[in-house]
């Protein structure tokens, strides 16, 4: 008989690690390459400040974590980051005060993700085709409730919220980020809901007859996409200090590309908080130096198209080697 | 699943000691001169159609199976046992190609042969129905024979789907089954999936039939049915080996008997020359002490009352109380609607009218976590798709049944999750790693892992549902000494097994349900085997047909 070790997850969370271990190298590896290749580009406020712009993906991406691992999908959270965002700006034009304008937008992502969980739940459909659906739908009402139009009235404590530097170079949203993935990570690895999430991505039937409401459990795990979405958009709304319908237009794709090059299986049943990070951190920052190095965009999408080929066949490949 | 369940293809009830189950009666015409002593079939012997020399495989470093030689002989049933663990199932993956032997060799008709893939071995003529049935479960019956395997075309190059289908009916007529070879797998039961697989083999013309655990699920008279096939085959020469954990059926059935302990083989010989006290001696290393355990009680108050339950297809009318302190045994062929009427108990899928009530309160169920507030729990039978998350370790799974009880403060507590496992560990002497993917444990350990899981989630209402399929000796009458336990601390437990044995020796009082409804109570403990056999046939003992 052999002795119990820890919270035992065994063999998977060796592969996991070991996976998150080749990412974190890549990562060093692809900030020294570009730190070489391209001058001028490596510098601590550099780094730094790239994060205000990744922190609003980066925050997508923790909720998203959880949505793939349960085997779903969240296409509509780039809409709904609009959305929330176009819901604060013309509340607060109409005349309410900002703070409750700010409830009233969280109030929108979390009734907005609750309500992607709903139809997958009890409806029974597939996540891909219904947040397709409210992808367009959110984007859609954005349009209606701005009419097209944007709104930057806003008052100057607003805008320090994306905007504030700590010591200068400190970006103040930076802290507020790691806090909230370290908060991600210790509910996904150490509660039951973190458990039950996993359960539900490699076994939905199981998950059943444990006893377990998959429903309830498929709602909370939305409404945590819908409330990371509101966040996210405030926090860019603030650094932007304008509210537009086709904000963060296309957003989802950089955001699932982080998930899944995070090691994130599309199939569920596994994925980290540490691999996500990494996935972003790799992302953003070769996004950002090829930019620097003046590389058209379009080169920096082939590039993180290239990347998440890689990453899923090494995805597959930990899945095959493990049977 | 047709003939298979009807009335009138059944010998008869158990215990059934008509030379009907006899394997020399059909087969010795054909056999000849089987050898009978394993000495003179090693080797030089023409009858040997394969031979295994010194084979062995390692898990991580681990010896699952070592130095094993085994031999199988041209028309003979060669029965496999063993504890869970013990290396049975690894041993006929290395014969059928699913794993590559570290150590030893494998020769067919005398011919050393590495097999890269079952397709190779299938090629060689190995078939191989597993012990988790591995069928394509959206794919037809007759779409599933033919996966991996030559398909006939037409002249315009096109598979001949007709030509497929008139080979496979011809194969299940000769199976004596009657199954509809177009409908998905999924439609199927459990007893006709099995017969799809060996009907898979059959069509390949194999001459090596592995069977691992194929009586686990069925009923005594589908696992009759079943052995009339395996030795149909045997009387045209095919060697059958073949797994099992129920030991009457080696005596039934077998001409050979190989024992496995702890990865080795400890016996090969016979099976007349053995008796079930020598088997479960050489099996566990020391004799079994008590087998089924069942105490004298008085049940209590009625815990479960179920009355006029119904969902349409399914069950019609089931009404029964069942009492603390008390368990029932719920009898029936597979098919009969015992695992729908438990799963509509546990709220999986709701009936469509009659009443539960718990304790004396009407309750409504709508799934399975106000079932389990309710205090009611089940043991699902389908292990793998319904019981486990076959990725994750033992512990996980024992704890995820019931989270709260692993919480501290709103975090999962590692410390409390370790002792937790290990308790059940040992109180069902789980072997293997527990550390490592349940999925990698035998077929008895995960059951044990499952049997863990439902008690850890402390209910008062059990459900078991084919407690203990593919379950050793050894650790059988381990749970059936914790049921009786259970029923002595109070709990209400009601048992389906498609074991009569296991349902006579346990149950205080049987429920038998027949297409879908329910006969009975039989009174204990003193049973009528017989009456109870015909009544999951639907027959009652003066041979008239029971309701419906
Ligand atoms: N794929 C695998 N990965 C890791 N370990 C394995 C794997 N398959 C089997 N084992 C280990 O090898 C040992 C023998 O397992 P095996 O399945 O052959 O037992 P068995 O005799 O068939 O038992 P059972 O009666 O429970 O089916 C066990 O300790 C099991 O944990
Ligand atoms: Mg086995």
């Amino acid at each position: 008989m052999t002795a119990i070790s820890g919270t035992a997850i065994g063999k998977r969370a060796a592969a996991a690690s070991s996976r998150t271990m080749l990412l974190a190298a890549f990562f060093v590896v692809e900030v020294a390459a570009l730190g070489i290749f391209v001058p001028g580009w490596l510098t601590v406020d550099g780094l730094l400040d790239t994060s205000r712009i990744f922190i609003e993906s980066g925050l997508l991406a923790l909720g998203m974590t959880f949505v793939i691992i349960t085997g779903g999908i969240d296409l509509s959270v780039a809409s709904l980051l609009a959305l929330v965002s176009v819901v604060i700006g013309f509340s607060h034009q109409a005349g309410l005060p900002l703070p409750v304008a700010m409830v009233l937008g969280i109030g929108t992502g979390v009734g907005c993700g609750l309500l992607n969980g709903a139809i997958v739940a009890y409806l029974g459909l597939h996540p891909l085709v219904v947040t397709l659906a409210t992808m367009a739908l959110f984007r859609g009402g954005a349009y209606v409730i701005s009419n097209a139009a944007a709104y930057s009235e806003y008052p100057a404590w607003f805008t320090t919220i994306g905007g504030f530097y700590i010591g200068e170079v400190l970006p103040a949203q930076l802290p507020v980020f790691a806090v909230l993935c370290v908060l991600a990570w210790m509910i996904l690895e150490k509660t039951p809901f973190g458990r039950r999430v996993y359960g539900l991505g490699e076994n939905e039937q199981a998950v059943r007859f444990s006893g377990i409401n998959v429903a309830h459990l498929k709602l909370k795990v939305y409404g945590l996409m819908g409330l990371l979405a509101a966040l996210a958009s405030i926090i860019e709304t603030s650094r932007i200090s304008t509210s537009r319908a086709n904000m963060a237009l296309g957003l989802e794709l950089p955001v699932i590309a982080a998930v899944v090059l995070g090691g994130t299986k599309v199939t569920g049943g596994s994925g980290t908080i540490a691999g996500t990070l990494l996935g972003l951190l790799i992302l953003s920052y070769l996004q950002d130096g090829l930019q620097f190095a003046g590389i058209s965009s379009d080169w920096g999408l082939f590039i993180t198209g290239a990347l998440l080929v890689l990453g899923v066949l090494v995805n597959e490949n930990a899945g095959r080697n493990r049977g | 699943m047709g003939q298979v369940l009807t009335s009138g293809s059944i010998d008869g009830p158990r215990p059934v000691t008509s030379e009907s189950t006899r394997p020399d009666q059909g087969l010795e015409p054909t056999l000849g001169a089987v050898p009978v002593h394993p000495s003179a079939a090693a080797g030089q012997d023409s009858r040997v159609l394969c031979h295994m020399r010194g084979v062995g495989k390692r898990f991580s470093g681990v010896w699952a199976c070592r130095g094993i030689d085994l031999t199988v002989l041209a028309g003979e049933v060669h029965a496999v046992i063993g504890e869970n663990g013990a290396g049975k199932s690894t041993l006929m993956k290395l014969l059928h190609g699913v794993h590559a032997p570290e150590e030893g060799t494998i020769e067919i008709d005398g011919r050393a042969l590495t097999f890269g893939s079952p397709r190779d071995a299938e090629a060689a003529g190995v078939a191989m129905i597993p012990q988790e049935l591995d069928l394509f479960p959206d794919l037809s019956v007759c779409e599933n024979l033919y996966v991996g395997r030559q398909r006939p075309r037409t002249r315009f190059g096109v598979f001949d789907w007709a030509a497929m289908r008139r080979e496979a009916r011809a194969v299940f007529a000769k199976l004596g089954i009657e199954i509809d070879v177009r409908a998905p797998v999924r439609s199927l039961s459990s007893a006709s999936a099995q017969m799809v697989e060996i009907a898979r083999a059959l069509i390949r013309d194999a001459r090596v039939v592995l069977m691992d655990e194929p009586t686990a699920a069925l009923s005594q008279q589908e696992a009759d049915r079943l052995f009339a096939i395996v030795r149909d085959l045997c009387a045209r020469g095919v060697g059958v080996v073949y797994i099992t954990h129920r030991l009457e059926e080696v005596f039934e059935n077998a001409d050979r008997v190989t024992v496995m302990r702890d990865g080795a083989r400890v016996h090969t010989g016979p099976s007349r020359d053995l008796t079930t006290h020598s088997l479960v001696q050489m099996m566990v290393g020391r004799p079994l002490q008590k087998f089924f355990h069942r105490t004298a009680r008085s049940p209590g108050a009625v815990a479960l009352k179920v009355e006029g339950l119904t969902r349409r297809g399914a069950f019609e009318d089931v009404s029964f109380e069942l009492r603390k302190g008390e368990i029932i045994g719920l009898a029936g062929l597979i098919g009969a609607g015992r695992s729908e009427l438990a799963q509509a108990i546990f709220g999986i899928a709701a009936a469509d009218s009659g009443t539960i009530a718990v304790d004396g309160r009407p309750v409504s169920i709508k799934n399975a976590a106000t079932a389990l507030g309710h205090g009611i729990a089940y043991l699902p039978e389908e292990r793998r798709s319904q019981g486990l998350h076959l990725n994750f370790s033992s512990p996980w799974n024992i704890g995820f049944g019931n989270l709260g009880g692993l919480t501290r403060f709103g975090w999962v507590s590692p410390a409390q999750e370790r002792r937790t496992a290990n308790q059940y560990q040992s109180m069902f002497s789980i072997r293997g790693d527990m550390n490592k993917p349940v999925g990698g444990l035998s077929g008895g350990n995960q059951q044990k892992v499952l049997l863990s899981k439902l008690l850890f989630q402390k209910p008062d209402i059990i459900m078991l549902d084919e407690p203990t399929r593919g379950v050793d000796v050894g650790a059988r009458a381990e749970i059936y000494r914790i049921i009786d336990e259970l029923a002595n601390a109070g709990k209400a437990i009601l048992m389906i097994s498609s074991e009569l044995n296991e349902v006579l020796s346990m149950a205080d009082r049987i429920l038998v349900m027949y297409r879908g409804r329910l006969n009975g109570p039989y009174e204990g403990p003193d049973f009528s085997a017989q009456e109870i056999g015909f009544a999951t046939a639907g027959v009652r003992v003066d041979g008239t047909e029971a309701r419906p």
